[in-house]
């Protein structure tokens, strides 16, 4: 076997928590605690390895090469760089000095280069933002607030607030940073005279509130074709960085992810799954590509008529968002009608799981009433 | 377009043949071509022209896109939306405390969900909007024609009659005391027959119609331009008995909520559902809570659950994007719904019935 490149991505790292003390890469780590066929061939744009070998992939390989290799068994990029080169060069009476020339090019063409793990933190620290939801209280339970290059998900039962704290977090940050905002709605909950409501209660000037009202966009996607078309026309434009009446974005909400996905799911084929992870990955590198900050929106459903809550969309959609924070309302059923709601945190890199804050979801505003409390467990 | 083949709604079969060839993006499906595709996948020419047309559906390239799906943009700033909903109209319930809550009576665009116990009035007003969704707008009404799918066989038509008799009068005590030319004029055209005529009735009896029926609901809606209101009466019935499977019921619902969504959205109409209740058995008490499950609970946009308070019918507003939670007193007369009158008169208490499970028959009036 040739020497096969372990080239690695660096968000992969970042997830796995591979950083030494002196934010140094540590190999040990790398090599031990690795998952086999977890190595992702990641290039810029998440290219899949299964790249097929075509004429004018790069210069040096012409189609009869190709033919002679597809004739011995090498279709992929990865089949031709992990092979030996010696044996493919008499097997297919090519020249060893093309056949590597060519690895050479491939390689630098589809694979990913590790870096310092000290380069990655500077490279963090200046691309990073940190937007503020809107609420104090619901800032100190995500560690002051919602973190660019992230996904966070809210998830709560019916009538729980999902949409009332996304639109005040569209409203704080279309009004307090005077950045853009794009807001997916796919349950037809988007009210805009509630955002207005919300945005009076925070602003005096009426011209304000207008050019708040203005910079937040509105798309309505019914199904997941829709869905990640827009989210396809959002990566468009901004990769050609198209002066339009856009504007800066950091912001994308999308309320809800799930009503979109669950009509997928289940059943004998594992299409809404593929689909559902394909939407992952979309938002995933949308989040870290162009440093916005993604906040979704997750039903929760019951095992059986008598079990505990849990987030919908199962264990493949949970490793999505880095942040997961549960709404629920103080009162157990509905005959008692109460704008209180409670949120804890049920998934976060940096904070302790299980700390709760109080939100107040009613009055116009997303405020807080009384300071967080820390509480034991979920 | 560098649209991932994965994302584009193609046939799975397809797509798993596509991805083994080794394409990644749309735009290498288009530069290939038919001929190319066929060969390389090894499927006919006619398929992969009907792949490469949805493709080209999907993806509208560099040319300035038309509004996308059937002419209706669905994209949009935050203030284009408030200008559209403050000039949209609302559906009254001839219930002024229940229009209060609801923010002006039932939106449009939105669907609403009515739960409830049997005979607290879910019916009665679905039949009490399908009335009023045709009052003219001169008297404050949207002045639309009404879908009505019944899937228990509740629908009474001489109910509607004395429904849509009492608006009619009401109207007309309205036009007497204005007196101006654009209310006599609506009301030529506002009279019993033409209420009746403008009811859409369709009958399912099981899931398989109820869906086959909502999936045909666009062709129709496009037809009859006019509606503004689309009621369901009756979708946990056809759901909850007989059904095994209880995966595809969430996963039917599920899609079958996403194009109620559409339809409300893309017809600018209002959609009503009603629901029942089911006994949700906890560690140490039961509650009633609405049937179908957890994850139906977030396919309606608005929520109402009306329940009994010993002989007093409330109405609860449970989930709302835009008002807040509250509860309030409603009543059922020979007139349809209405609100609660002051205990002070008398007349209320002809009114109501001995027996309050019971709806109230139809007393001998005057």
């Amino acid at each position: 076997m040739g020497i096969r490149s372990l080239a690695v991505s660096r968000s992969r790292l970042q997830d796995l928590g591979l950083f030494g003390p002196k934010g140094r890469l540590n190999p040990h780590c790398l090599l031990s605690s690795w998952p086999c066929g977890a190595v992702s061939w990641g290039g810029g744009g998440g290219a899949e390895d299964m790249v097929v070998l075509r004429a004018g992939l790069c210069p040096g390989l012409t189609e009869e090469m190709i033919q002679l290799l597809r004739a011995n068994g090498i279709r992929t990029v990865v089949d031709f760089v992990s092979s030996d080169l010696e044996e493919v060069a008499q097997k297919c009476s090519l020249s060893y000095k093309a056949l590597v020339a060519v690895r050479r090019v491939l390689l630098a063409q589809f694979s990913a280069f590790p870096t310092n793990g000290a380069d990655l933190y500077e490279e963090l620290k200046s691309s990073t933002a940190i937007l503020p939801t809107g609420s104090p209280s619901l800032d100190q339970l995500l560690d002051s607030g919602l973190y660019t290059g992230e996904v966070t998900e809210l998830m709560g039962a019916p009538g729980s607030g999902k949409t009332q704290v996304c639109l005040g977090i569209a409203a704080s940050v279309s009004l307090g940073l005077k950045q853009h905002v794009l807001f997916l709605d796919s349950t037809g909950g988007f009210t805009a005279s509630r955002l207005y409501q919300i945005l009076r209660a925070r602003a005096e000037d009426g011209e304000e509130q207008l050019e708040a009202l203005q910079r937040i966009q509105v798309v309505r996607v019914f199904n997941i074709y829709e869905m990640l078309s827009a989210l396809q026309e959002l990566r468009d434009r901004l990769s050609q960085q198209v002066v339009s009446s856009m504007g800066p974005l950091k912001i994308v909400v999308i309320d809800s992810v799930s009503a979109v996905i669950y009509p997928l799911l289940g059943g004998k084929h594992s299409e809404g799954l593929a689909i559902m992870m394909q939407l992952a990955r979309e938002l995933k590198t949308l989040a870290k590509e162009f440093s916005l900050a993604v906040v979704v929106t997750n039903q929760v459903t019951r095992e059986s008529s008598t079990g505990p809550l849990k987030p919908a969309l199962g264990r493949s959609w949970s490793f999505v968002p880095s942040t997961r924070v549960l709404l629920e309302s103080k009162e157990a059923t509905w005959e008692k009608a109460t704008t209180q709601r409670v949120a804890s945190l049920a998934k976060s890199s940096r904070q302790p799981t299980g700390i709760q804050v109080e939100l107040d979801i009613g009055n116009g505003d997303v405020q807080e009433l009384s300071p967080a409390t820390l509480t034991q467990g979920l | 377009m560098q649209r991932e083949v994965g994302s584009l709604p193609l046939a799975p079969a397809l797509r798993a043949k596509l991805v083994a060839a080794g394409f990644q993006t749309a735009q290498e499906l288009l530069e290939t071509g038919p001929c190319g595709l066929s060969k390389e996948l090894g499927i006919s020419k006619e398929e992969a022209l009907e792949a490469l047309q949805v493709v080209r559906q999907e993806c509208p390239g560099d040319v300035a896109r038309t509004a996308g799906g059937s002419g209706i943009t669905r994209k949009c700033t935050a203030l284009e939306l408030l200008e559209e909903e403050q000039a949209q109209g609302s559906i009254i319930t001839f219930c002024s405390a229940l229009d209060s809550i609801l923010g002006g009576g039932v939106q449009l665009t939105k669907i609403t969900e009515i739960c409830g116990a049997p005979g607290v009035g879910k019916t009665q007003l679905c039949m009490q909007l399908a009335v009023d969704v045709q009052i003219p707008e001169c008297f404050g009404g949207v002045a639309g024609e009404a879908v009505f799918i019944d899937t228990e066989g509740s629908f009474m038509v001489d109910r509607v009659v004395d429904i849509a008799t009492a608006c009619v009068q009401h109207c007309q005590l309205i036009a007497e005391a204005h007196q101006e030319e654009d209310h006599l004029k609506a009301l030529e055209t506002f009279s019993l027959e033409s209420i009746l005529s403008h009811i859409y009735y369709f009958r399912c009896r099981d899931y398989i119609e109820l869906l086959a029926q909502v999936y045909l609901l666009p062709d129709f809606l496009s037809e009859h331009s006019k509606v503004r209101l689309v009621v369901v009466d009756g979708i946990a019935f056809p759901f909850r008995h007989d059904f095994e499977d209880l995966s595809l019921r969430t996963r039917l619902l599920n899609g079958l909520a996403q194009q109620l969504i559409i339809i409300a959205h893309d017809h600018k109409s209002a959609v009503v559902l009603t629901n029942q209740m089911t006994t949700r058995i906890g560690q140490n008490q039961s509650t009633l809570v609405p049937a179908l499950g957890e994850s139906w609970g977030h396919a309606a946009t608005v929520r109402l659950i009306f329940h009994w308070d010993n002989s007093q019918r409330l109405a609860t507003l449970y989930k709302s994007p835009s008002q807040k939670e509250s509860t309030i007193p409603y009543h059922i007369t020979s007139h349809g719904f209405r609100d609660v009158q002051p205990p002070a008169v008398t007349q209320n208490a002809e009114d109501t019935e001995m027996n309050p499970r019971k709806r109230p028959r139809r007393e001998e009036e005057k």
